[in-house]
């Protein structure tokens, strides 16, 4: 019990060295969806503060607007830029709201003010092929009640906010059931291929114009205003108070072809969201701010250094939990089953999930991500080192005990090193699940290969997958031959002779 | 030497062992004999305290067998089983030494008893740096003997030591273990359901059937003043394969 309270406290103590956790304090920490526009605002608002000589750092494409308010609210983010119709519907959800002064009012019970609009509106539109509009002369979203048989391909987010698709079903009678959820990057796709009628579209995005999509009128005025702004924690104004000052500069001053025009430049011509950010801004503010292009080795070497520390530390931390827990079992059959059940339970809740669940514990960034890969790590060594143990023969059992050696020599001389094999399998096991899960660490700040293929599938950038993914399986498979080797070569020979002749 | 009274013992409610007093006197070779299931193998482990007896009480060297002592009476006596019960991941010189080591026994001494051990037992020292997967059923039984035997111990208890050999192998170690016993002059208890086996090596015979002590005797007295009819059909048992097998070849 001593030896876990102490691994426990060597985890935390681990946890708070952490270099995500080591930023200043006064450095301004800035969100953003995990779409591409909410990407270039923020990329847009950072660099305009650093601009003007404020420590600031964009934690990019973090996930969806829960997560993002959340983390405000708590204070893990400072800023970051939302939409008045999301505000309205989706965050304040049940409140009265007729106006801007209201959202004011409503949001500054949980301590955060929001800049006047930057000057788009990028409200939710639908959208269909031309083909499909001749073939039904589709108009009007009121058109669409004469077909239900249209399949329609929706983001997640838009099935189930308030304002998305259930209330806009029922606004408009619409008929269809065929209505699906998945990703916004991945709908343009279904719909080119004919899988999908109808998406649902940000008015503002580029692939309206790429692939000439015919936009539905919204006929019975059913979609709100979705004007830009950006959201900040109201204690900023103490803390630094030129901010604001820097934030208000940003008002109107996005137009809505502006923002068309940025959103292309980075999903169809390829740019960067910080190229793209950087020269609105020299344009704007008459700046010569240049940023640094990092190469695809600086990103590879910093991907690799993060994902490695999550790894690492994760399971390290794993391991010195798990094995004791699994010796602790064996010891006691009762006591196995329990453990074996709390670790299993752990290991069914899906990542996203338990990612999502730390964040009110640990923030966002490194700490929650460690913590979810530590607990996915316990199970196969949990099980490995009880049945490992427990699955001795009798005769070696017994030859233990009659030589008169007392039980923690045992354990040491005789029952670890000959359950060391199944305990080595049970760490290679979590040690390649790990690897592969830590990609999902990118969606909470916590970075690694999980970022480029973040990226990736967001700008449909087969290359910037692969950057993540290609390394994420070579870094498994080099955790399999380590441990094979490792087997080689610590393994008593007597074990590894026994199990020739056995296989 | 070692001293059982009135010991019975259970699993899952059956008792396997009714009642049973046992005096094993110094520098004697006992056997414990009787067809499968018949309680020796248990009566074994009750010596060495690998099973507790539910009533009754042993004892080692005048000594009460407790949870308290039984780790320092374990380390007085040696415990050979049948498949030998070596440590698969260390070769035979490192199981022979385990204890010594364990103990912090001068090096220099263990080499010696180690020299002298395979000499007691005819096994090259050549072979003791191979692990147990690499040695033959004999040779597997003769390490085990020696791990048994090297921190000297006044009472040596084997089960079953012979049964997993092939017979030209068996013969030549029952030779063996009879020389190295009266050598020695240790108190053995030895497990066998093999009747040639234990009158080879028995200064003493005990026939058990069915959890109780039929007979504890010499073996000519065993078979002059059966104390119960089962003894003589055990031993006649045991007899008639031999019988016939030399009339066959007669």
């Amino acid at each position: 019990m001593k030896l876990l309270i102490f691994y426990s406290y060597l985890f935390l103590s681990l946890l708070i060295a952490n270099p995500a956790q080591a930023e200043t304090a006064s450095e301004i920490r800035i969100g953003s969806k995990k779409f591409t526009e909410s990407v270039i605002l923020s990329e847009v608002i950072t660099q305009h503060l650093q601009n003007n000589h404020i420590s600031a750092i964009h934690k990019d494409q973090l996930g969806g607007t829960r997560l993002l308010w959340k983390a405000l609210i708590q204070g893990e983010l400072d800023i970051y830029p939302d939409y008045t119709g999301t505000i309205i519907y989706e965050i304040l959800q049940g409140e009265e709201i007729s106006s801007d002064a209201d959202i004011q009012a409503a949001l500054a019970r949980h301590g955060v003010s929001m800049t006047s609009p930057l000057g788009f509106n990028n409200t939710y539109a639908l959208g269909i092929t031309p083909s499909t509009a001749r073939r039904f002369s589709l108009e009007k979203i009121s058109d669409l009640r004469q077909y239900p048989e249209l399949k329609f391909g929706f983001t997640n987010e838009f099935m189930d906010r308030e304002d998305g698709w259930p209330s806009l079903r029922d606004h408009y009678q619409l008929p269809q059931t065929a209505v699906r959820g998945l990703d916004h990057d991945l709908a343009y796709k279904g719909l080119e291929a004919g899988s999908i009628d109808l998406i649902d579209l940000y008015s503002t995005d580029s692939e309206i114009a790429y692939y000439q999509l015919n936009v539905l009128k919204d006929d019975e005025s059913y979609f709100p205003d979705y004007r830009a702004v950006i959201l900040y924690r109201t204690e900023l104004k103490d803390r630094v108070p030129e901010v604001q000052t820097h934030l208000t500069q940003l008002g109107g001053i996005i137009s809505e072809t502006e923002m068309i025009k940025m959103n292309s430049d980075v999903k169809l011509e390829g740019l960067s969201e910080a190229e793209v950010a950087q020269s609105f801004l020299n344009i704007k503010f008459n700046t010569l701010s240049k940023i640094e292009v990092s190469t695809r080795l600086d990103r590879l070497i910093t991907t690799t250094s993060e994902h490695l520390f999550l790894v690492c530390l994760s399971l390290g931390a794993a391991i010195l939990v798990a094995i004791p827990l699994g010796i602790w079992g064996a010891r006691n059959a009762t006591l196995g089953q329990v453990i074996l059940s709390i670790v299993g339970i752990i290991q069914t809740i899906p990542s996203l999930a338990l990612l999502v669940f730390m964040i009110p514990l640990l923030g966002i960034g490194g700490p929650p991500a460690l913590v979810a890969l530590f607990l996915y790590s316990l199970l196969p060594i949990v099980r490995n080192t009880l049945s490992g143990l427990t699955g001795l023969p009798i005769d070696v059992q017994e030859s233990a005990r009659a030589l008169g050696l007392p039980a923690a020599a045992r354990l040491r001389l005789i029952e670890l090193p000959l359950a060391a094999r199944s305990i080595l399998a049970g760490i290679k096991t979590s040690a390649v699940i790990n690897v592969g899960t830590a990609t999902l660490g990118a969606l909470i700040g916590a970075g690694g290969y999980g970022q480029p293929i973040l990226t990736g599938i967001r700008l449909d950038d087969t290359s910037l997958i692969l950057e993540g993914a290609i390394p994420a399986a070579v870094l498994a498979l080099l955790v399999q031959w380590s441990f094979d080797f490792a087997e080689r070569t610590f393994l008593s020979p007597g074990l590894q002779m026994k199990q020739e002749s056995t296989s | 030497m070692i001293q059982l009274k009135d010991i019975s013992k259970s699993f899952n409610g059956n008792e396997v062992i009714h009642d049973l007093s046992l005096e094993i006197p110094q520098g004697k070779t006992v056997v414990l004999i009787g067809p499968s299931g018949c309680g020796k193998s248990t009566l074994l482990r009750l010596m060495v305290g690998l099973l507790w007896p539910e009533t009754g009480n042993i004892s080692l060297f005048q000594e009460d067998l407790s949870r308290a002592n039984v780790e320092k009476l374990r380390q007085q006596v040696g415990f050979v089983l049948q498949d030998g019960g070596l440590f698969p991941h260390m070769t035979a010189v490192q199981n022979m030494r385990l204890m010594a080591d364990y103990l912090h026994h001068d090096p220099q001494n263990t080499e010696q008893r180690i020299a002298e051990l395979c000499d007691l037992t005819h096994i090259s020292p050549d072979l003791l740096g191979r692990y147990p997967s690499e040695l033959s059923g004999g040779q597997v039984q003769r390490v085990a003997l020696m791990r048994a035997l090297m921190l000297d111990p006044q009472i040596l208890f084997l089960d079953e030591p012979l049964g997993a050999l092939d017979p030209l192998n068996r013969v030549s170690l029952q030779d063996e273990m009879k020389t190295i016993f009266s050598q020695l002059g240790k108190t053995v208890v030895l497990v066998t359901h093999d009747m040639g086996e234990a009158a080879s090596l028995a200064d003493l015979i005990v026939i058990m059937k069915d959890g109780y002590l039929l007979q504890y005797d010499t073996l000519s007295n065993l078979s002059s003043h059966p104390a119960d009819p089962f003894v003589t059909e055990f031993i006649n048992a045991q007899r008639k394969p031999w019988q016939q097998l030399e009339d066959q070849i007669k």
